[in-house]
């Protein structure tokens, strides 16, 4: 019997630090370039990357740069106070002329064509916009952008926001009544047909706005959160049969499919191993599955046609999956 | 009893239109008017005084009728039908029956570019045509290569062709004369890598001895072995490329590239631009004629397979299809070109 192995990897690349760019309060700006002056794979708006700091701390950051720049990507890193080691190390230990690893881009937060879009970002969760909204403009879409923060010296690119006018309004919490939290109801309150929305930011901004957007048409709400969110309930064990592979194998409490098919040597992609980046989504072909990530919105869960395999699991006995 | 079906159902084909297509090459388009059929639009293809080239919509605003059935007229196209003019941009300039132009007398006007020798045409959102790179093959227009070329309509769709020249192990049996002796034996792994919007593969051969129309161009003997390193590489929908490189020395590599520029006319039809480029005896001129009918030969009995497959799917659908693990490039094909579409909203 012949056996052709197949390796299956995302792009990764140790790249140059060109520049660490002090953006706002705790907010850094990493411009990364490859050492050799290589193009860098060509990305689209919504697109993160992993910068593998160790061997144990990989982080996702939303690409904030031009895509038409082939040759440098760039993120914004905030210093979390709840940090678990990825932005003290980001704002500690990287300087310019320092090594990162990065993996990808990969996107689950693309932009979808529209004529309309709504941008509503908290924080950080501005980084991903700032690419959209280079591409709305472009095509001579309407769009609107509305910016919360702690402070104005907390929030990063107003200057390069500032150039768009009245399409963007800042909600610095410090100086606004209401705020970024008490206008969700006003800007989402009349659903619309010819509107996407797109929403990043802290946990309590995104619940918010996906409570608002339950009347908005299926599929017009579009989030991205790269923080997991807590599992209940326990693991049981339960049989994965590899349609691909022609294999099947019991996977048991503890363990990961991804675990599971990794042993076996079968190709599989991923990354953050908690759910968030989407690295490892696998078509399910049969079964019931048990989604314990925060990438695949209400709908896609309940069609069961893809799972991630790093962290869900199966509502019943069997799951058939494509690997 | 019949076993259960497993396996995907696969989804019926749409292009999209938010992607440089490689249209034609740069010496096909003169000061004269040419028509083609591309991702399911008529295209009239000129190029200016000034030398620049042009992609209009090849129908005039005024009644049905193609614009490349009229008269190029300095830089203007004069319809055949009914004498509306029209500039380079497609606007109607001039109608022969009253002095003011009407509203709305215009055809769409391409964003067109020219590298590498070939005349690319962008066919989505023209704002967006800006934001997208041009694939970079850089060996077409380098003198240090020399490249044979050929063009082919297929009744095939380019995702046909795509997960054809991403299948590394369908050549062996679609064109066994030509397939490089190292593809006989057990194939070596397959390293696949992925990126939001790109696949490439890579295979390293042991040791084996050469084709003999490489051999005798290299210039050594057809009985020494030599390892090979190939890599393919999806640079966008619209452009497969394939990388042979023979290490003939430790130092020294006899490299070929393996351009694939697939362009849809529609669904379940396209047109291949191929070139095959070698950087070793770039002088020699005879090789070329012999090259040219081999390589088209070998494309010839490709797209005949590609044409068998795309009647099945015409006849009987799309189908349920197995996959192996070897599969996962030309299905990572597949989500690039859904993730393309899903953006453009189509």
């Amino acid at each position: 019997m012949t056996e052709t192995p197949t390796t299956l990897k995302e792009y990764e690349a140790d790249l140059l630090v060109e520049s660490v760019e002090l953006a706002a309060d705790d907010v850094v700006i990493l411009t990364l370039a490859h050492p050799d002056g290589h193009t860098l794979p060509t990305w689209t708006p919504g697109a993160h990357i992993d910068l593998v700091l160790t061997d144990d701390l990989v982080r996702q950051y939303s690409l904030c740069s031009s895509p038409s720049d082939s040759h440098r990507l760039q993120v914004g890193v905030l210093r979390a106070e709840d940090s678990r080691g990825g932005s003290t190390y980001i704002h500690d230990e990287v300087a310019q002329g320092s090594t990162v690893r990065v993996r990808g881009p990969r996107n689950h937060f693309p932009l979808v064509s529209s004529p309309r879009y709504l941008f509503i970002a908290g924080g950080i969760g501005v980084t991903p916009m700032l690419p959209m909204i280079e591409e709305a403009e472009a095509v001579g879409a309407d769009w609107e952008l509305v910016y919360g923060g702690r402070t104005r010296a907390s929030m990063a690119f107003i200057s390069t926001l500032e150039q768009y006018g009245d399409k963007v309004t800042l909600v610095p919490r410090d100086e606004s009544q209401p705020s970024l939290s008490g206008r969700i109801d006003t800007l989402l309150g009349t659903p619309r047909s010819d509107t996407l929305v797109y929403c990043c930011g802290p946990e309590a901004l995104l619940e918010a706005v996906e409570a608002a957007c339950a009347s908005w048409p299926s599929g017009a709400l579009h989030v991205e959160r790269f923080h997991a969110k807590a599992v209940e309930g326990e693991d049981t064990a339960f049989e994965v049969v590899l349609a691909r592979s022609g294999q099947t194998i019991t996977v048991p409490p503890g363990q990961s499919i991804f675990h599971a098919v990794e042993e076996l040597g079968i190709p599989v992609l991923g990354s953050c191993h908690e759910g968030v980046c989407g690295t490892c989504e696998t078509v399910v072909l049969e079964g019931d599955v048990d989604h314990r990530d925060v990438v695949l919105s209400d709908s896609e869960k309940a069609s069961n046609e893809t799972m991630m395999v790093c962290v869900s699991r199966c509502r019943g006995d069997r799951l058939v999956i494509d690997l | 009893m019949t076993q259960p079906f497993h396996g995907r159902v696969a989804t019926p084909v749409v292009v999209p239109t938010d992607c440089w297509y490689a249209v034609t090459p740069s010496s096909a388009i003169g000061h004269e008017l040419t028509a083609l059929r591309v991702v399911g639009r008529p295209v009239v293809l000129f190029r200016t005084s000034g030398g620049e080239a042009v992609a209009l919509e090849d129908r005039c605003a005024h009644r049905a009728y193609p614009l490349s059935a009229g008269t190029l007229d300095g830089d203007t196209i004069r319809c055949g039908l009914c004498g509306f003019v029209y500039d380079a941009g497609g606007q109607c300039v001039h109608v022969p029956t009253q002095s003011r132009v009407p509203l709305g007398a215009h055809v769409d006007a391409y964003p067109v570019r020219e590298s590498d020798g070939l005349v690319w045409v962008w066919f989505g959102e023209p704002g967006r045509a800006r934001l997208h790179r041009l694939p970079e093959l850089p060996w077409l227009a380098d003198p240090a290569w020399a490249t044979v070329r050929g063009e082919q309509q297929v009744a095939a769709s380019f995702l046909l062709l795509h997960e054809n020249f991403a299948d590394v192990t369908q050549v062996p049996f679609v064109a066994p004369e030509i397939s490089p002796a190292v593809l006989g034996s057990v194939p070596p792994p397959l390293q696949v890598t992925v990126s939001e919007t790109t696949v490439s593969l890579r295979r390293e051969f042991p040791p084996a001895r050469m084709p003999a129309w490489q051999s005798a161009l290299v210039g050594l003997p057809d009985t020494e072995e030599f390892a090979t390193v190939q890599e393919g590489y999806l640079l966008s929908p619209a452009v497969w490329v394939d990388y042979w490189d023979v290490q003939t020395t430790p130092e020294a590599w006899a490299r070929l590239r393996f351009t694939q520029l697939v362009t849809p006319i529609d669904e379940r039809s396209s047109r291949l631009l191929w070139a095959v480029s070698r950087d070793f005896a770039v002088a020699d001129g005879s090789a070329t004629e012999e090259l040219t009918a081999m390589f088209g030969n070998y494309y010839a009995r490709v797209l005949v397979a590609m044409e068998t497959a795309q009647g099945v799917i015409d006849l009987d659908g799309p189908g349920r299809e197995v996959n192996v693990s070897a599969d996962v490039v030309g299905l990572k094909i597949r989500e690039i070109v859904e993730a393309l579409l899903v953006e453009e909203g189509a």
